[in-house]
């Protein structure tokens, strides 16, 4: 049983080809903010990624060589016999935008409007992008790393 | 109004059948609702033939199955635009799990899906055991797909009793089905009771294996057990399959594209019902379903709410032939890979980050876990499939009238503790 299956060859291999997305690591490859719309839709299109699993956000203060930022990961699915997930990831600096994938997969829409409520980040083009888990007057987003768990918040607490 | 066909069509019968690629096979489907309702439909610039009206349904409607509450834009009866509002069990489920430790995460998770606590903790322990690459010997292997699969017997039985309750009194009196299937399932939350010590929260799964082992005698009881309810499923199917207002409400009625259930993420019944054949337990098998050669995934290719109702009843029937079969050869030995953990802080995986995938009543459970190589997860995703049910809400009700919303949302079986987190 393999723990964490090395990424799909084939994807791979037109990643590189058309990308140029070199290494590809099991948890998935950096892509660049501005090829994630048209890399999204050959991986759709042409490798029948139609299925999509999830969207998250990971929130990283700065450190010394890199500074504050949030990575999204995509996770795909191919359906089927020998199902398998394949992931591609993006860096968000913090205080920018990243292009929303809503409208390629009819499933980013919630999910993104989530990674945006709890993690604040902002999806561009995205058809309706609000709070979807807490409420329109909440302050802050509880899933980075500086809110801390007992943040008072009146008038629940 | 475009779309209001699809409400209260006798007979489903497709029409149209198209092919869609799953895996590189080539899958027949009928093409039923396409093109999709947008759901992002400007209601101001709608200009409705009679007057239109906005109503709230939840979030303390008792058949939107927990807090779910749908703002629905109505012409006359007919719904031509809802919106859901989640959040209302939101818990911060994981902001909580990136503060404590791997071993204390399966007690949190066991209330996210409520209805079947077994495949939530399997779910969450298996991503671990993937991080820090440790396997669960034989035995636990093995009884962790038996739970699993009585889980999903008693989770389905929970689906079809909740279900009918929708429909009032047009079954029997209402509560007829659900009190029966109430009877059921208490018979398979006694045998948990009897195995772990809790009837609904279980905490049983733990990091390399299993907390508790099989009682004696345990097995003879749950083979008794399961052979009663198989002989009532024909029961059930008496009760629904032959009722005509169950087939009135059900047939026809939420024809789900399957290239919309497909991007939209939905899995498990939902997505068979829509003629997608794929099943994580057969396609990607996890714990003990690799053994298993003749697995049989049931699918139907109509897409309708009574679609929904034969695959879960034909997924029932197959669940207690497998939880029966496994019964008969439990291997023996150790039922965890790890010693037991006296600190809490000493597990600590490599640094990595996994995604795993489970197959749910539900649907794909998924577990997103980044380590830094220290005692707690930096970041610990849940996927949830009950959320991407919801998500078809907007396109789902559009064109049907309010009574049948109660119905589709039942037929989705979406449990709010897992969409809100």
């Amino acid at each position: 049983m393999a723990f964490n299956p090395p990424f799909p060859p084939l994807a791979a291999a037109l990643l590189a080809e058309r990308f140029g997305l070199q290494d590809c690591p099991p948890e998935g490859p950096f892509v660049p903010r501005e090829q994630l719309v048209e890399l999204a839709r050959t991986l759709k299109e042409e490798l029948h990624y139609s299925y999509f699993v999830h969207c998250t956000a990971i929130h990283h203060p700065g450190t010394d060589e890199l500074p504050e930022h949030c990575v999204v990961v995509y996770a795909l699915r191919k359906l089927g016999q020998g199902s398998h997930v394949l992931r591609f990831r993006v860096r968000v600096p913090q205080g920018e935008t990243t292009p929303s994938l809503a409208r390629v997969w009819v499933g980013a829409d919630w999910e993104e409007r989530e990674q945006f409520d709890l993690l604040g980040v902002r999806f561009q083009g995205h058809p309706d992008l609000r709070r979807i888990m807490l409420p329109e007057d909440w302050q802050g987003h509880p899933l980075r790393k500086e809110y801390a768990i007992d943040t008072p918040h009146f008038p629940w607490r | 109004m475009s779309s209001a066909s699809n409400s209260h069509a006798s007979a489903p019968a497709p029409e149209r059948v198209a092919t869609v690629d799953v895996g590189g096979m080539q899958v027949p489907v009928a093409l039923t609702s396409a093109p999709w309702p947008d759901p992002f439909l400007d209601v101001e610039t709608y200009e409705p033939d009679a007057d239109a009206m906005a109503i709230n349904m939840g979030p303390q409607h008792p058949s939107t199955h927990g807090v779910l509450r749908l703002k629905l834009w109505l012409d006359g009866e007919i719904c031509f635009k809802s919106v859901p509002y989640l959040g209302y069990l939101h818990r911060g489920v994981e902001k909580l799990l990136e503060k404590r430790s791997y071993v204390q995460a399966t007690p949190i998770v066991d209330k996210n899906d409520y209805v079947s606590p077994m495949t939530s903790e399997l779910a969450i322990n298996m991503a671990f055991e993937a991080l820090m690459e440790v396997e669960a010997p034989p035995r636990a292997q093995v009884m962790r797909t038996i739970l699993a699969e009585m889980q999903r017997v008693a989770s389905h039985h929970l689906w079809l009793g909740t279900y009918c309750l929708d429909m009032g009194g047009a079954l029997g009196g209402g509560a007829a089905v659900f009190l029966y299937n109430f009877r059921e399932r208490e018979l398979l939350l006694d045998l948990f009771e009897e195995l772990t010590g809790a009837r609904f929260h279980y905490n049983t799964h733990c990091v390399g294996g299993m907390r508790h082992d099989i009682p004696a005698g345990w097995a003879t009881k749950a083979r008794k057990v399961l052979a009663f309810i198989d002989q009532r499923m024909d029961e059930y199917e008496d009760m629904t399959r032959d009722n005509h207002i169950f087939r009135a409400r059900t047939e026809g009625i939420a024809l789900l594209d399957p290239a919309l259930a497909m991007e939209a993420g939905v899995s498990g019944a939902v997505l068979r019902a829509s003629g997608v054949d794929h099943d994580l337990r057969r396609d990607a098998p996890y714990a003990a379903y690799g053994l298993l050669d003749d697995l049989h995934i049931p699918t139907s290719a109509v897409g309708d709410c009574y679609a929904r109702y034969t695959v879960r009843m034909a997924e029932m029937r197959e669940a207690i032939r497998v939880s029966r079969l496994l019964l008969d050869g439990i291997p023996e030995g150790p039922i965890c890979a790890l010693k037991p953990v006296r600190n809490v802080n000493s597990v600590k995986p490599p640094p990595g980050e996994v995604y795993v995938g489970i197959e749910t009543p539900r649907g794909e459970l998924g577990t997103h876990v980044l380590s830094d190589g220290t005692a707690r997860p930096v970041r610990c995703k849940l996927r949830s499939p009950s959320l991407h049910s919801c998500a078809l809400l907007p396109y789902l009700c559009v064109g049907a009238t309010v009574s049948d919303i109660v119905i589709i949302l039942g037929s989705l079986d979406p449990i709010l503790g897992e969409v809100d987190r």
